[in-house]
Order: structure tokens, then sequence, then C-alpha cells
């Protein structure tokens, strides 16, 4: 408790040198990059600020945008919500910072909402998935302040029922989800959408954040023969919840979102980890030609694969430093310009693939699914076509 | 399902029993709940796998660790309750909260917040894989040897408080501490060993629970002791046989909560459970009112 508050003391004292200090250089156009540096979830935002950085540089290599240097301030928020609250309202003191690309974890981006909105800083999320979002993005005109480069939650419920469906041919599916927003949005989702495809629901479970015992529900799930098993949840629990299907006896594939998408599920689950199918929005080894020179100098600048959320933060860096050519640094400007990107024809085309915003701030994003194989997240052998 | 969801039950109701009966001795024998008995259960998990981690074999590993966590049972009391002895009792039971905290903290700070697997190469292979299946019931090597232990452990328990002086001297202090000093009992010795034997079972459960669930976090204490203080209080806090019977019974209503009522509602079922029994037997199923006999000591 006490290293925890001395080392927030630490990481508060250092934010604000942050923000203070480029405020005494001059001629730079600023963004700023609000997400988990330390804490549970830092890899993730190591993720973040590599995409970001490898794109900063490359911009600032051919120029910088509109003749000025494009300058990215990393600012940690450990995916707190008090602490991006606080976070966020330093950032919109800062007049240099033209726009937001963050924030990681959609309950930090939520909490840190109204204080872009009130200032009327446009922010663009890589990652943020939850769809209260969506509602929660607009001020009081209706205007829409907050935008992401990726899809929302109710989509990969969907996306995977479809999956299950089409390409995999299951037809009973058991789906066991976390009792938070975010396993029953994506297990309703999923559920809706695996019923209006005619497959047959063989059962619901939930379970509670930090639960170490599943075998009582998996017994349940089991007796009920389905052919594939859906995890709504994180991985921590996911893949308890993997390892111990396989002790019961419940070898079905298994299914989960963004959520399972993390090294610890391997690890955890280890043999009872393969078999497991994912959503990845972004997979180096699906991608297009566009991506060939994005995973090259990721790889080249980073020593390893470049993962999706950095991906989604390289695109996002790109999208923003676009704008930014085109309109300036004013703030609304800004704005109006990301509003403005509202079909294909005016889409930011990027390694992730195009990407433009409807009314809410949500774009239509691809798709892709990855397994496990030999302890390692590879790509599916079978994608499903990106026509819907 | 329902022979395989008792299976379970039982599975999840021992381990919880083992770790209760820590809270119950201690509880018996100084009148204190020891909250940091979740942490040395946690302690005892890590500790085992840290010993795996440096190549010792695994009944090595599982040696050390209890021990050492015996250890660590008498060194917290020696250094969080027994300078309170005299205090009163609302003081002991604050140290308590911190000493929990303080080495939840401490493992965070050691071993890192993020889960951690048991180290699987160093298990037997029946462990997990071979699962004998009797008319459809499926029991894993496992749980065998979970319940095989757990039982083994709670009866060796049992016999040594009946049947040996120290375990006399146990009882004679849980009866009236006074008096049993006046019959030259050393206070000190017995209560460090209740400690010692309490966390050593504590840790053995912490192993087999990091074993059957395969994840370790510094945070798995505090559910876990949770879920055992319950158990101890279902069977009447004080009383060993009670911890073990209050354990089975809670993992088993709640793993036939989860089957058979709801799963959103599985620690529900086991608490509704809890509080019944508490209502229409307050001092617990097996529970003597030893605590306000103790209370005039």
């Amino acid at each position: 408790m006490m290293l925890t508050y001395r080392l927030r003391l630490l990481l508060a004292v250092l934010a604000g040198l942050a923000c203070a200090c480029p405020a005494l250089a001059g001629d730079a156009v600023r963004i700023a990059v609000p997400a988990a540096y330390t804490g549970n979830v830092a890899a993730y935002g190591d993720n973040i600020k590599a995409g970001v950085t490898l794109k900063v540089e490359e911009i600032n290599a051919k120029g910088g945008v509109g003749g000025v240097k494009l300058e990215a301030l990393f600012l940690d928020e450990q995916c707190e919500p008090r602490e991006a609250a606080t976070v966020a309202a330093k950032i919109v003191q800062d007049e240099s910072v033209a726009a937001v690309i963050g924030h990681l974890c959609s309950s930090a981006h939520l909490a840190a909402l109204p204080a872009y909105i009130k200032a009327g800083l446009p922010a663009l999320s890589p990652t943020a998935t939850n769809i209260a979002i969506s509602e929660k993005n607009k001020d009081k005109q209706g205007e829409t302040w907050s935008f992401r480069t990726i899809y929302r939650d109710d989509f990969q419920g969907r996306f995977l029922a479809r999956y299950i469906a089409r390409v995999m041919g299951l037809r009973r599916v058991a789906v066991f989800h976390d009792m938070n927003d975010y396993g029953l949005g994506l297990a309703e989702a999923f559920q809706a959408e695996a019923r209006s495809l005619g497959l047959t629901v063989t059962g619901v479970e939930a379970y509670l954040k930090g639960a170490q015992d599943f075998t009582a529900q998996l017994t349940k799930i089991k007796a009920a023969d389905p052919d594939a098993l859906f995890i709504a949840g994180y991985s921590a629990e996911g893949a308890l919840i993997a390892d111990q299907a396989a002790k019961v006896g419940l070898t079905v594939p298994k299914f989960g979102a963004d959520g399972l998408d993390n090294e610890d599920y391997i690890k955890i689950a280890g043999p009872a980890a393969e078999g497991t199918f994912l959503t990845a929005p972004f997979l180096a080894e699906a991608a297009g030609p566009e991506a060939a020179a994005f995973i090259d100098a990721f790889k080249a600048r980073f020593k390893r694969d470049p993962d999706y959320m950095s991906a989604n933060a390289y695109d996002a860096t790109g999208l923003i430093a676009g704008v930014l050519a085109n309109t300036g640094p004013a703030r609304d400007k800004v704005r109006e310009a990301l509003a403005a990107m509202n079909s294909k024809d005016t889409a930011y085309f990027g390694v992730t693939g195009p990407t433009f915003f409807d009314h809410n701030g949500d774009c239509q994003k691809p798709a892709f699914v990855k397994t496990v194989a030999d302890r390692k997240f590879v790509a599916a052998p079978l994608q499903m076509a990106h026509d819907d | 399902m329902l022979v395989q969801q008792l299976v379970n039950g039982l599975t999840l109701g021992l381990l919880y029993a083992l770790i209760a009966v820590g809270y119950t001795m201690v509880y018996g024998v100084i009148g204190l709940i020891n909250f940091a008995h979740g942490e040395v259960f946690m302690l005892g998990a890590f500790l085992c796998v840290s010993a795996l981690g440096i190549g010792l074999p695994l009944a090595l590993a599982c040696a050390l660790s209890v021990g050492a966590c015996a250890a660590i049972g008498i060194a917290i009391d020696a250094v969080a309750y027994r300078p309170l002895r005299a205090a009163p009792r609302l003081a002991a039971l604050i140290t308590a909260i911190g000493m929990s905290i303080f080495l939840q903290n401490l493992a965070l700070v050691i071993w890192g917040s993020r889960p951690r697997p048991f180290v699987r190469e160093a298990l037997p292979a029946f462990f997990g894989q071979t699962a004998f299946e009797l008319y459809a019931v499926r029991v894993n090597g496992l749980q065998v040897v979970i319940c095989l232990v757990s039982l083994a452990l709670m009866a060796g328990l049992h016999l040594f408080i009946r049947r040996t002086r120290a375990g006399a001297a146990m009882r004679a202090l849980a009866q009236n501490r006074v008096c049993a000093r006046l019959m030259g009992v050393s206070v000190n010795r017995v209560i460090s060993l209740t400690f010692a034997l309490g966390s050593g079972l504590g840790a053995a459960a912490g192993v087999l629970t990091a074993i059957q669930y395969n994840s370790l976090t510094p945070t798995m204490g505090y559910n876990a002791g949770v879920k055992a203080f319950a158990a101890a209080v279902l069977g009447g806090v004080g009383s060993v046989p009670g911890a073990m019977l209050g354990g089975v019974i809670l993992g088993v209503a709640e793993t036939l909560g989860a089957g058979y009522v709801s799963s959103t509602y599985r620690d529900g079922v086991a608490y509704a459970v809890l509080i019944a029994v508490i209502v229409l037997r307050p001092a617990g199923l097996l529970g003597q009112n030893g605590a306000a006999g103790r209370d005039k000591a």
C-alpha cells in the first residue's frame, strides 16, 4: 500500500515535469499519449509507446508536420480511472497539445473524457473497446470529441459467433463470462448473433473476477455437450478456465476476444491453451502488403514482432499527423477534421486497413483470428472474409 | 453430474478445511483471529514454486515450504501478537490485519503482481492428465492426492491434539490459560507450536491449491482466507473437527450452488448456508460456547 502510494507520488511529480518542460520549448506540435507505463498492464503501455514512437520518428525524418516537429508526450495513468482523470486535467492545460492518442483502457478513457470534452480537446484511442464510450463522448451540442481506431466489444462478440458458425462449422456453443461490463457486453452480443445464425447456446455461466475454481460451472457446461466454448473475460481467469476445462474433460475449441490476448494466457494455461481462437485487430502474418514496411521497421527498431496495439497506435499517430498537417494545431479544427472522416473516401489508409468514423466516433475495422500452437500465438489457418 | 459436482466440491472443501484448521487452532488457543493466515497460505505456494525454480525436487520443495511457513507462523506470533498478549483483543486484531497487508505487499515486491503458473515439469504425470472414470464421473490423480493428503494431515493433527502431551497442553491452554500456566504448561512455547502447526498446514494447502489451479498471485491469500475463515465459523471456531466439516460443507455448497442454482450466485449460496447455520447454532456446528468461558479467564 505504502509503496504504491509513494510510486504514485513520484509518478505524479514526473508527469508534472513532463507537462511543464515542453511548454518551454517552442516550435513543435504535440500529442499527448496517456496510457499505463507502470503497474499491472505496463506491457500494454509499452506496446502503445513503441507504435507511436516509430510513427513520430518516421514523420520527423520526413520534415515533421507542416514544417514543425511532431512530439509525443507519454503520460502514465496506470489504466486507473482516478489517475487518468488527473492526467487528463493536466493535458488539457498544456496548450501546446493539439490532440490526445489514448487512453489505453476503456475505464481510464471514460474517466478522462469529461475533461477533454469540457476543454475541447479531441482524443483518439487505439485500444479502448467499451461500448459506453460511444454515448459518453459528446458535448452539449452533440459534437463527438472522442474517436477510436479499434472496433467495439459488441463487434468482437458478433464476429466470433460468425466465425464459429461459418468458418469452423460448429453448432453448439457454451458461454462462460466474467460478471463485469466487458464480459457481459461480449457475451450478450455473442449470444444474439449466435441465435440469429441458428446456433444452439447450450448454457450461459458466469464467474467473478479473481475466482480460482471454475470446475463447478465447467462440469455443468460439459454436461450440456457443447462443441465450442466462448470465454468472455480476461487472461488471468481465462487461463484457469482453459486449464480446468481440460481437467474436467471438456476438450472443445475455446474462443475469446482481446481480453485473452496476452502471453500470460499461454504461460498459465500451458498445454490447455492449445485450440484457443482469439480475435485480433492486426496480425503480422495476415496483414496486407502495406503493412510489410511497418513490420520490418518495427522489428528493426524494437527487436520484436509488432502486436495489434502497436499497429493501432502507429496508425492513430499517422492519422492525427495527417490531420494536423492539413488543419494546423487548433484543437477544434482537429476535431472537425476527424469528424469529417466519415466515409471510405475520406478514410485514412494505414497498416491496419482504412479507418473512418461514424457519428459516434466508432470505426469499422477488420478482425483477424489467431490461435495457439506450440505455446505461441499464430494466425489461425482459416480467416474470415472481411465483406461484412 | 451430481456425483461429479460432489467430487469437485469435496476437493475444494478439503482445501478450505486445511486452511480453516489454522484459523481455528490459533483462535482456540489464544482467542485471536489470525488474519495473516491467508498470507501464510500464499507464501507457502510461492516458496514452493521458488524452491522448484532453483531445481529442488518436488517433495523437498514442499517440505521446505511447509517448514519455512511454520517458522514464519512462529515469527508472526512473536513480532505481532506476543507483545500484545495482555492488551485488549482489538489491538491484536489490528496488528493481524496489518501483518496481512505487510505480507501481501512483501510478496508483491518479491514476486511481482502478474500471475505465475506452478512448475508443471516438476509434477508427476498422473497428477493432471490421467483421469480415471467411473460411471461418467471423472476424477483426476491430483484430486485424489488432494483428498488423501488433506485427510491424512487433518487426521494426523487430530491424533496429535488428542494423543500427545503437547496436544494436551494445547487443549489445556484453550480451556484456561492461567490455570494451564499454574499446572506447568509453558504458555509461549505451546502458542508457538500452535502457530507452527497451523501455518504449516496452511502452507500445505497453498501448495496443493497452486498445483490444482496452477496459478499464483500475491493476492490469492485474501479470497482463500475469507472462505476458510467462513468455514471455521461454520464449523464452530475453536473446534478442529468443526473446521474440517465446515470446509467441506462450504466447498460442496458452493459447487452445488454454481451447478444447480446459478453460477452468478455461487458464493452467495455458500454464504447463505453459513448464515443459516449461524442463526440456528450461533456457536457453529461443532462449536461449544468456549468463547464465553474464555472471556471469564
